[in-house]
């Protein structure tokens, strides 16, 4: 059945396999209109597929020049954002491969006057310039003013190497031999990022695995569990503590948007062409691990809150301020968690985690379509009334207690310091 | 609101069974169900191979038998069944219980595909007469079917296990026969919500009680005060097992039966029974019809121009309080939030559009967006309880809440329209207390038809064919259905066979109870009142 389905319907799956073939312009093109038709549309897949064209652009660009790789990098980027502003993981990722390069290249510099770090430098995946975090501690509030500078900031960084205070080589070890190697150096800046990119696509597959471990730690034995939609990280989270524990999950369905891949994650009947679930549809449902599982309507949560110990959720996005875009009805459910005293868990991949300050929350929200909420057979009504249909909402961070990505537990207020380890400040905007 | 009603009730009870849309019960496909299952364990043998270990083993354990012997038996078994079935269809083809017994024989058959099935039926025969709780009354009548019954996982879920009665009813066979028909089609009318809503049923069992009133004779050697409560009781355990009496019709029973017991036994009938059929039509008119255009045009007052009003769900008073302001030439904006599975709002949408206003149709999903620029909140009422609380349908509280937590804005006021006989005694915290339980079959999506174009495709056809060959007699009494049936396999849900799955439980309830600080103002007949007032007033309104 895949491989009928893969070629019927544009997705992940086809994509990745046409990128080995296509030209990089066609790949780039593809995926620009596969992100606005909405053919690859989980963040996870929307993820994968930018990592992957990335690794392409790179591969391709024919240039040991780092300042030139960074070009070439945005520019695909700001394309493929462009084309889908809302899934905010497509930025994330360029955003990471931006700063990978910025590493390379500053290791690269460095290497140029400190011999002994030259060979041994290897790029850590998530870059943690120390010295960034009390910087963007202050300047996280002036985004605009850095997104002003950073074409300049970007090439004086590059033509004039002044000294990083950060780094532990300093300048004065500079010794003449350095010139030599540079040459060897500045060819490995591209093969380093395209380690690094694979080190980024092997996070993307093992991230949910990473946030399971932490499952033990969350739920205990006779816990009633509240999630709302199918998210494969809930599900492998909870799947983890079912190997152990017996609890009760209660699972909203999120009725219009989302409701077909919760009825088939709650009894298991997985339909076999969704290209997300390719591995994770051979995973067993919880109730075969004992588990009982109850289907509510999302209509059904406040009457049933008073019962729940713990409400876990997945999310679309996750920004810096501890607020969160999930899928629509979230908003609710957290609020009715909060008026219960019920706790409030998030599990994400640090990949959600957007380095963006939601100023204008209407600008978030996706909206769909509206033959999900009045069938074609009430289509007489669509002429009269106004139908809406909205994917996402934003949750606020106050409706979130915790946290659980695939660096550990962190409260919201903590979030805006994984995205200053994550990000770099100059690509913040880019 | 009495005329529709009042109509329907003029059909014949087998008029109103034939065309309802019944999803088959749970007591009635049990039977069947169970009886299909011998056949299961050997055919999947192959494919359940990995998880095996409390499978086919289990069951081999248990009887002893090897794989082949148990396809001859299951074989031998539906023979016996089919003969069975087809001597059924001829004794009574046009009996009820005919069409969805069938249905269920054909369902339990495409249930056969799902992986979980076959394990639940095997497991289950170790814990069989643990698990008993439902059909008690067929359990003895078919031997081995009765027994697979058993292996029934218990599908309720046990936060709301003291709400689980008797399924719903869903024939008049087996009803009294001191049943009157009105009331035998209503019953049934309630059950599949062609007649729904509080003030809805509240009036159409006054109203078939009238009638049931007027073709009473008092038997000889009793009186007509005596009597007749009794006759009514009948009527009523009746109504109660198509599904659970609201609070409106018990407080409208109680006060019909109150009356009834202070007419003067020496009173001739005829007089009795024509002061009662007034006191129903003053009753209906005093505290429903009237109440509803007090309420309206009160609560319509609250509506100014340029409001946007959320409501949710299809309340008849908050419909009515709208077209009532709209009537008055306010300008306003209406948002109505509906739910699955009745959907109720659509037809209040429809209502309205119609009739001129400007809605925007949302579902409960989005109530967040719906309420950032609502200005008030209209909200229908099952019930009011003596604590405050409001009791109405199932997501009432989700808006209200949201409406009064708003993010960072002002909270919009919340306006209950609710007629006092909707006021109840009763008390509740949260909304496990009091409840009902609604079919969770409902909740599983029947995809519509599909059109089918070419030829099936193999998947399909293996699947038909089983299906055809076991119900050999089907396909002579039922042209029609096997083929929407086929679709719906196609494109089936997953929770098609939700029953057959073990641990996993459909919960549908239909009310839920908002906390009274939620509600800032409860419009009724009397007056509009703070929820805090809900238990002076019905004291008073009882007492009169």
């Amino acid at each position: 059945m895949p491989p009928t389905s893969v070629a019927l319907t544009p997705g992940l799956t086809s994509y990745l396999k046409s990128l080995k073939t296509n030209p990089i312009d066609t790949s780039i093109d593809n995926l620009i209109s596969l992100l606005k038709r909405r053919q690859i549309r989980h963040s996870r897949s929307c993820a994968t597929a930018t990592a992957y064209l990335l690794l392409r652009v790179i591969s391709a660009c024919r240039t040991n020049d780092a300042g030139k790789l960074i070009e070439r990098v945005q520019s695909v980027g700001r394309r493929l954002v462009a084309a889908q502003p809302r899934e905010m993981v497509v930025g994330n990722i360029v955003r990471r491969v931006l700063g990978l390069i910025r590493d390379e290249a500053e290791d690269d510099r460095d290497a140029d006057f400190n011999l002994s770090e030259a060979g041994s430098e290897s790029q850590p995946q998530t870059p943690r310039a120390t010295d960034d975090h009390s910087d963007s501690l202050f300047t996280r509030h002036e985004r605009p003013t850095v997104s002003m500078s950073t074409p300049i900031s970007m090439f004086s960084l590059l033509s004039h190497p002044e000294p990083e205070p950060s780094l532990p080589g300093t300048p004065a070890s500079a010794s003449p031999s350095g010139r030599l190697l540079g040459h060897t150096q500045t060819k490995d800046i591209r093969a380093e990022v395209i380690d690094g990119i694979g080190e980024i696509i092997d996070e993307l597959g093992q991230v949910d695995d990473q946030i399971a471990a932490y499952a033990l730690d969350h739920i205990h034995s006779n816990e009633i569990i509240l999630t709302h939609t199918s998210s494969t990280t809930v599900q492998r989270f909870l799947l983890k503590a079912a190997a152990k524990r017996k609890f009760t999950v209660i699972h909203a369905e999120s009725y219009p948007n989302n409701h077909e891949a919760t009825h088939a994650t709650v009894s298991g009947n997985q339909p076999a062409d969704e290209e997300l679930l390719s591995t994770e549809s051979f995973q067993k449902p919880l109730t075969e691990l004992g588990i009982t599982v109850i289907l509510i309507p999302d209509s059904a949560v406040f009457a049933l809150m008073s019962r729940v110990n713990k409400v876990i959720l997945g999310t679309h996005s996750v920004l810096a301020n501890g607020g969160l875009v999930a899928a629509a009805g979230t908003r609710v459910i957290a609020r009715a968690a909060k008026v219960h005293q019920t706790p409030v868990v998030v599990v994400s991949g640090v990949y959600k985690l957007s380095p963006v300050y939601p100023f204008d929350f209407d600008s978030l929200i996706e909206y769909g379509d509206a033959s999900k909420v009045i069938p074609f057979e009430d289509g007489d009504l669509v002429d009269q009334i106004d139908v809406q249909n909205p994917l996402y909402d934003y949750v606020p961070a106050e409706l979130v207690d915790l946290y659980i990505t695939n660096l550990g537990g962190h409260a919201p207020s903590y979030l805006y310091r994984i995205v200053s380890d994550h990000y770099r400040r100059e690509d913040i905007s880019f | 609101m009495a005329q529709p009603v009042d109509s329907s009730l003029n059909l014949s009870p087998s008029e109103s069974a034939a065309p309802a849309p019944q999803p088959p019960s749970a007591p009635e496909m049990q039977p069947s169900n169970g009886a299909a299952k011998p056949s299961k364990p050997p055919k999947q043998q192959p494919k359940q191979a990995p998880n095996a270990d409390s499978g086919p083993a289990s069951a081999a354990g248990g009887e002893n038998l090897s794989p082949a012997e148990l396809k001859k038996r299951a074989k031998a078994e539906k023979q016996a069944r089919r003969a069975k079935e087809k001597a059924d269809k001829e004794q009574g083809g046009a009996a009820p219980g005919g069409p969805s017994a069938t249905a269920s024989a054909k369902k339990s058959s495409s249930g056969g595909g799902g992986g979980a099935g076959g394990k639940d039926a095997a497991s289950g025969a170790q814990q069989k007469g643990q698990r008993h709780r439902r059909g008690s009354a067929q359990a003895g009548a078919q031997g081995p079917a009765a027994e697979k019954k058993k292996k029934q996982e218990d599908k309720s879920v046990a936060v709301f296990g003291h709400l689980y009665g008797q399924p719903r009813r869903t024939t008049v066979a087996g009803a009294g026969k001191e049943v009157h028909p009105a009331v035998l089609a209503l019953g049934l009318q309630m059950r599949d919500y062609v007649v729904c809503g509080s003030s809805a049923r509240c009036v159409a069992t006054l109203l078939a009680f009238k009638r049931v009133i007027e073709s009473y004779t008092t038997p000889l050697g009793t009186s007509l005060p005596r009597h007749l409560t009794t006759h009514l009781s009948h009527q009523i355990t009746y109504l109660s097992t198509c599904r659970p009496l609201s609070i409106s019709q018990g407080n409208a029973i109680r006060a019909l039966k109150l009356e009834i017991s202070s007419i003067d036994p020496s009173v001739p009938e005829a007089t009795a029974k024509s002061t009662l059929s007034d006191f129903i039509d003053s009753f209906i008119r005093e505290k429903i019809t009237v109440a509803d255009q007090v309420i309206a045009g009160s609560a319509a007052q609250k509506i100014q121009d340029g409001d946007v009003i959320v409501t949710y769900a299809g309340s008849s008073i908050v419909k009515q309080t709208l077209l009532t302001a709209f009537k008055q030439g306010k300008k306003f904006r209406v948002s109505i939030i509906d739910s699955r599975p009745l959907f109720e709002g659509k037809s209040m949408a429809r209502t309205l559009a119609k009739a001129g206003l400007d809605v925007q149709y949302s579902l409960v999903n989005a109530v967040s967006h719906a309420i950032k620029d609502a200005t008030k909140v209209f909200l229908g009422a099952h019930g009011m309880t003596s604590n405050g609380r409001l009791y109405s349908r199932v997501g009432t509280a989700l808006v209200a809440m949201s409406a009064k937590e708003r993010a960072g804005g002002v909270e919009v006021p919340v306006i209950v329209c609710c007629e006092t006989v909707k006021f109840t005694d009763r008390v509740a915290l949260d909304s496990i207390v009091v409840n009902e339980i609604a079919d969770a079959d409902e909740l599983v999506i029947n995809q519509p038809p599909q059109q089918v174009t070419g030829i099936p495709d193999s998947k399909a056809a293996a699947t038909a064919q089983p299906d055809t060959k076991k119900g050999g007699n089907k396909a002579s009494s039922q042209t029609s259905p096997p083929e929407p049936n086929l679709a719906s396999l196609n494109g089936s849900s997953p929770l098609a066979n939700w029953k057959e799955t073990p641990n996993l439980q459909l919960l549908n309830i239909l009310y839920d109870v908002t906390p009274a600080e939620y509600v800032d103002m409860v419009v009724t007949e009397m007056g509009s009142l703070p929820p805090s007032a809900v238990p002076i007033v019905h004291r008073m309104s009882t007492n009169l």
